[in-house]
Formats: C-alpha cells, sequence, structure tokens
C-alpha cells in the first residue's frame, strides 16, 4: 500500500507555494517509510499527474480559491475533487490536478482515496516567503496530514520536539 | 458588431485574457492581455548567479527544465565558461525528451479537442475506427478490442453525467468535422498519451535526478556524475533504461501523433489558410555540439514577412542582430516608462491603469527584434531549419507538405502550426536518441568530464542565455556585479507570441492571427480558440489554486 503527498504550488509566489513548502516541513520533522512519497508538484498539473495513478492513496496540499480567513484550513476528498461534484470550466488550471484525476477515473486508474488538505491563502506577491497566517499553518496542516497517514496504516518517526519553533 | 471577451483562455496554468470584435462573421479586431503581473525576476536580484537557475526554473508553472537551461546558459555566456561535450549531450537529452513531452500533452490534451468532438465519438463502430485506424498506421495499440473498451467507458461516464474532463467542449458546434470514428481514435490516444508523456517524464528523471525540477546542473555543466561501470552513477544500466523509455515514446510520436496530426489536419485544411497574423520568425540554433557553444545541429533564422529565401540564417547565439536587436515595449503593457528598453537595462514598474482600448491593456511588454514583432514557436523551428536547408527537418517538411499538398509557408497558419509542433516533437524524438548514443561514444572515448567548475570572479559581467524550448525562443539576461545578480529578465516565448502593440500599435502574433478568423456561433467562439491554442499559450505562469465552489470562470460575454 502506497500514499504520495503530493505539495503544489509555485515557491517563488508567496502563499502559492504553500503546499511545496509544506513537503519541505514534512521532510525536516518525520523521517517517513518506503511507502510513503513526498513529491514538490510545482504547478505541473497534468505534467506529473500521472504519479496519482501510481499509488493507493493521494494526500494533496494546495491552497484554495475560496472565501475565509487566510490560513483557515478545508479538507476534501475524492468525491468532492471529482470534476461532477466541482465542474470548473476554462479555469486557469483547466488541466489541473482536478481534471486529472477525473482523466484517472475514465482510464480506470484513479487511487482508492485522495485527500485534499487547502488553506486559503493571504498573499500572492512575488516572494520565497510564507505570510505569517500561512507560515503559522504549516504545523496545524502537517499534524493533519500525518493523521492521515497514520489512518492509512503507516508508520512514522518524529524528529519534532515539542518546543520546535520551525 | 460584436465584443467578445474570453478570460481566461489557457487550457493550463496562467491568466489569459483575449478580446475580439465580431463584424459579419470575422475577426475584425483582437486584444491579447495577459492578465497577472509576473515580477518574480526581481526575486532574483541579489542572490548569487550560481543559484539563478534553481529559482529560475520555477518561474512557469510547466516549463521547469527550459528555464533552467536558459538561466545557466546566461551565467555560462557571462563568465565565458566551456561547457564538457558530456554535459552538452545530457543537456541536449533532457531538452529533447522535455520537449517530446510537452508536444505529446500540448497536442493531445490541450489543443486537440478544439477539432474533435468527444460527443460524436460515441457514435463510432469500433471496427471501422480499427480500419481506418490500421489505414494510417501500424501501432499496435490501434485495435478493434481497445477502441470499443474506449467507447464504452466514454459511453458510461456521458450516461453518468459525468463528462468531466471533456464538460468544457464545444460540442456539437458547427465548425467540429471529422467523423464520428476519427473522433474516437482521436479520443482514444487522449488516453493512452499519458502512458507516453509519463515516459519522458522518468527520461528527464533519470538525467536530472528529478522530475519536475531537474537538480543536476551546474555553471559548467553538469551534476550528474558519469562512469559506465560505477552503480552510483548514470552507467550502463540507467543507459539502457534511457534507450528503452525513449524509443518507445519515439514509436508513438511517428506511429500515433503523427499520423493523428495528418488525418485531423486532412480534415481541416481550410484551417492552412486562417491565423497566419505576424510572419516575422525568430529561432535560435539549438542542440549544442561543441564545448565553446559554436556548433549547433538545429540552425537558427531571422526570417521577415515569411520571405524564407532571405532569411538570416543563425549559426550560433552571438549573432549581433540577436544580441543586440531585442528591446521591450511598455507602450501598451501595464509598467512605468515610454522608452523601449534592452533586457540587460530592463525595468519592470508596474502601473495599472484599467483595460484601454487604445492604452494599456496587458502585463505583458512587447518584445521586438529590430522593432519588428515576431513570432517564435515550433513554426518558426521548422521554418527557419527549413531555410537553412537542416537535412532532417528539409526531409520532414517536404514529405508533410506533398501529404497535406500544401506549401512549407503555409506551416504559418492555426492548422501548420499544430503540424510544426507535430514534425519537432519527431525531430526530438530522434534527436534524443542521437545525443545517447554520442554520450555513450564520447564516454567511450575515455573523455569522463562533466563539468569546469567555476568560481564567480569579483567584477561586473553580462550574459544572455538563448534556448530554443517547445513553444519557442527563450532568452534569459543576466547582468552580475560583485558576485550577486544585479539585473535579472527573462524574455519568455510566450511574451513574444502574446505582446499586445507597441508604441507604433502594431499588434502581436496573437492579435495579429486572430483577424479574418471566422465565428460562426458568437456565444461560442470555438474558432478563436483554435487560433490562441494552436501557440500552446503559457502566459504569467504559475498561478495554481484548487476552486471548491467550481464557479464558472471564463467569461464569454458577447456585447
Amino acid at each position: 500500500m502506497t500514499t504520495l503527498i503530493y505539495g503544489a504550488g509555485n515557491l517563488l509566489v508567496s502563499d502559492e507555494g504553500f503546499g511545496v513548502h509544506l513537503v519541505e516541513y514534512l521532510r525536516r520533522h518525520w523521517s517517513f517509510p518506503e511507502a510513503v512519497e513526498l513529491l514538490d508538484g510545482g504547478t505541473l498539473g497534468i505534467m506529473t499527474g500521472y504519479r496519482v495513478e501510481e499509488v493507493d492513496h493521494l494526500i494533496l496540499i494546495d491552497v484554495l480559491d475560496a472565501e475565509g480567513s487566510p490560513g483557515e484550513i478545508r479538507r476534501y476528498d475524492l468525491q468532492d475533487l471529482l470534476l461532477d461534484r466541482l465542474p470548473v470550466k476554462l479555469s486557469p488550471h483547466q488541466i489541473g490536478i482536478q481534471e486529472m484525476l477525473s482523466l484517472s477515473a475514465l482510464r480506470g486508474r484513479l487511487p482508492q482515496s485522495a485527500t485534499l488538505f487547502g488553506v486559503i491563502p493571504a498573499s500572492y506577491e512575488a516572494g520565497i516567503e510564507l505570510s505569517p497566517p500561512l507560515a503559522a499553518a504549516l504545523g496545524s496542516v502537517a499534524d493533519l496530514v500525518v493523521a492521515e497517514l497514520e489512518r492509512l496504516g503507516h508508520r512514522l518517526i518524529s524528529h519534532r520536539r515539542t518546543n520546535a519553533t520551525c | 458588431m460584436a465584443r467578445i471577451t474570453l478570460d481566461p483562455v489557457t487550457r493550463i496554468e496562467g491568466h489569459l485574457r483575449i478580446d475580439v470584435e465580431v463584424n459579419g462573421g470575422r475577426v475584425s479586431k483582437a486584444w491579447s492581455s495577459a492578465q497577472m503581473w509576473r515580477g518574480i525576476e526581481t526575486i532574483l536580484k541579489g542572490r548569487p548567479p550560481e543559484d539563478a537557475w534553481i529559482y529560475a526554473q520555477r518561474f512557469c508553472g510547466v516549463c521547469t527544465t527550459v528555464h533552467a537551461i536558459s538561466s545557466i546558459r546566461s551565467v555560462e555566456h557571462a563568465l565565458n565558461v566551456e561547457v564538457p561535450l558530456n554535459a552538452q549531450y545530457i543537456r541536449n537529452i533532457i531538452m529533447a525528451q522535455h520537449s517530446v513531452q510537452d508536444h505529446i500533452v500540448h497536442f493531445y490534451h490541450l489543443s486537440a479537442l478544439d477539432w474533435v468532438d468527444v460527443v460524436s465519438a460515441l457514435k463510432a463502430d469500433p471496427a471501422a475506427t480499427a480500419r481506418l485506424a490500421q489505414s494510417i498506421s501500424d501501432w499496435p495499440g490501434n485495435s478493434e478490442t481497445e477502441f470499443r473498451a474506449v467507447k464504452e467507458k466514454l459511453t458510461g461516464f456521458v450516461n453518468t453525467g459525468r463528462l468531466g474532463i471533456f464538460s468544457t467542449g464545444y460540442w456539437g458546434h458547427p465548425a467540429m468535422q471529422l467523423p464520428p470514428e476519427a473522433n474516437l481514435m482521436a479520443v482514444t490516444h487522449y488516453l493512452s498519451a499519458l502512458d507516453m508523456q509519463r515516459k519522458s517524464a522518468q527520461a528527464v528523471a533519470i538525467l536530472g535526478g528529478k522530475n519536475p525540477h531537474i537538480q543536476n546542473l551546474c555553471v559548467g555543466g553538469v551534476a550528474t556524475a558519469v562512469n559506465v561501470d560505477n552503480l552510483a552513477t548514470l552507467n550502463m544500466e540507467r543507459i539502457a533504461a534511457l534507450r528503452t523509455l525513449m524509443s518507445e515514446t519515439r514509436d508513438y510520436v511517428k506511429k500515433v501523433y503523427l499520423p493523428d496530426m495528418l488525418a485531423i489536419a486532412s480534415a481541416y485544411r481550410d484551417w492552412f489558410g486562417i491565423g497566419a497574423g505576424v510572419t516575422n520568425y525568430l529561432a535560435v540554433p539549438e542542440m549544442v555540439e561543441d564545448t565553446r557553444h559554436q556548433e549547433f545541429a538545429l540552425p537558427g533564422a531571422i526570417i521577415n514577412g515569411g520571405d524564407l529565401n532571405g532569411a538570416r540564417i543563425l549559426k550560433d547565439h552571438q549573432d549581433p542582430k540577436l544580441i543586440g536587436d531585442i528591446s521591450e515595449s511598455v507602450a501598451c503593457a501595464w509598467y512605468k516608462g515610454s522608452a523601449s528598453l534592452h533586457p540587460w537595462e530592463g525595468e519592470t514598474e508596474p502601473l495599472y491603469t484599467d483595460f484601454e482600448d487604445n492604452g494599456k491593456y496587458s502585463w505583458c511588454k512587447a518584445p521586438r527584434l529590430a522593432g519588428r514583432p515576431v513570432q517564435v514557436g515550433p513554426t518558426a523551428q521548422i521554418l527557419a531549419g527549413y531555410a537553412a536547408g537542416q537535412p532532417q527537418i528539409k526531409a520532414l517538411v517536404d514529405s508533410t507538405c506533398r501529404t497535406l499538398k500544401i506549401r512549407p509557408e503555409q506551416l504559418g497558419s492555426t492548422m501548420g502550426r499544430l503540424v510544426a509542433r507535430a514534425l519537432r516533437a519527431s525531430l526530438m524524438a530522434d534527436l534524443s536518441l542521437h545525443y545517447l548514443d554520442k554520450l555513450v561514444e564520447n564516454l567511450a572515448r575515455g573523455d569522463k568530464s562533466y563539468a569546469n567548475h567555476t568560481q564567480i570572479p569579483k567584477g561586473e559581467y553580462r550574459g544572455v542565455g538563448f534556448h530554443e524550448a517547445p513553444r519557442g525562443t527563450l532568452s534569459h539576461w543576466v547582468v552580475i556585479e560583485d558576485r550577486k545578480i544585479k539585473n535579472y529578465q527573462a524574455v519568455v516565448p510566450s511574451t513574444w507570441n502574446s505582446s499586445p502593440r507597441d508604441e507604433q500599435g502594431t499588434p502581436g502574433p496573437y492579435e495579429a492571427s486572430l483577424v479574418n478568423n471566422p465565428v460562426a456561433v458568437e456565444e461560442k467562439p470555438l474558432e478563436v480558440l483554435r487560433t490562441i491554442h494552436s501557440f500552446d499559450p503559457c502566459i504569467a505562469c504559475a498561478v495554481h489554486t484548487i476552486d471548491p465552489d467550481g464557479k464558472e470562470i471564463t467569461r464569454v460575454k458577447v456585447l
């Protein structure tokens, strides 16, 4: 049983790079078994989409284009992500991850489960740092990802000390 | 007169807005507007030049390796660094395989559905589809069983209301002309093409250490240790794996992509007469074959007004017409200043107005070559090679033109751009294997070097890194002062093509190509999308959010 943690986003556009920052955060604070793969997916969408067909479970981390306060975390499952619930039309990421999952469904190669942890961004300014509310959300989203991995049966080793600040 | 606004029109990351005025069923005027500011070059100022490529490969949401290559070349050019042959060959293979992947994805996943009607495929007879496919190719996947299976899956999707990824198409549009069997063949390959782009990505990962973001470049070469006998390096086993992957993608390009392209082109021959637009073309030489960047397998050229005989052939990246004549106008772009500046002097200071039809209307600057707008991309690349008499390109173009009964100049059209891209994919698939052979030969001769490790000296240096990327000519311009980046500008292919008007009011390639396009149904401007998608637009790369409410983002407004 394999799981892919797919961090999406652009590292040069501040909060847009949240998913990539989170993958780095996870690498720093936990050791992962071989069956768990961490991917800095950038903003490749369909160009990396085939990776989701290679695993049993998918955990996606991305920013959300939604109303709410910066740093707010939302969780979605596979059925939410498939396009019959989210009929995006001609969107900028028209063949992004959501569309990729639909394509995999048509190919009969969907993972058994997919979970998206999305956060609401504060800033899309050029810059390689997260805004304060999103930097503060890293730990909470990481905990959610780790809990999901454990629920799936993966065993992780934490290096995070209780007083860790980063 | 109707005014149609499409926002955004790209099928992949990027914010591009197109406005057209339609008179009597034809476009009379067009505006191309990038809707997001890319100030990301400013991130590089003050950083060490040897790290620039790591940041630069995040410039674009889709083409990561191309920015890495251009960036590293700009620093090598500034410091006049030689690059060992092994490193050049490895870079060439990465570039070629990236192109194969990119072109396959563009054709099947980003543009084919402008021409292929998925709903019509449901009416196809799988046996007749197999006969059609087998008449144009001996690809073993073209069986009746395969077509029947895809038809059943599609029918299931449609019956449950799950058209999903296909829901964006203009099905049943009067401009859709393929018979049901051709539609089923194309949709089947749309699904199998994903397996092929995976193989190209795996090949890039073997050499680049990682994909999507390669890890193996350094100023002066590559960081890929090369030793055919050592397990931890690029050894014979990995070379054999590369050969298998790249042979499979080559077969797919030649036996599936190219025949599909020719079949679709034959059914839409009128589109060779639509969408030419700007017929000034630029392509730089690519595929380096020496250590000093003087010998290239693919020549470049500057072509004015579609005149192939009068083309200025570019033999390397040092041509003064190339380095000296590029400027960027901000007359119609949301930036301060009015002068056209050379990229080494380039400024990026935003000044947003509103969308002004006769003023500023885009975040994209207007690059010009000797004051002229220029089209870049596969058509420019193929025509440059053809004008220079490059043997493989000449053979490809001549046979394709015979099959389609077109002239080479007609590759400058909406359908021509798609055909030129397929020809380039075929060329790149061959070159991938060619440079793998060259690498193995060079290693066998005992050359083990893969980098001239370079220290950045004190003082001021200027460099430019040119690269012929899948979407066309890319250049990164760097000014280094005392080991730090003082200025950095990237002139990306889509900037050339999506350029707004300049101070003379001359439209850019997208804008010019749309004029005279037919528009049969104003609420469904499929023909406008066909022409814009033929350029493979990739604008203001890399804003990427998930929209949980599924709100319709595109506004197709008819005023």
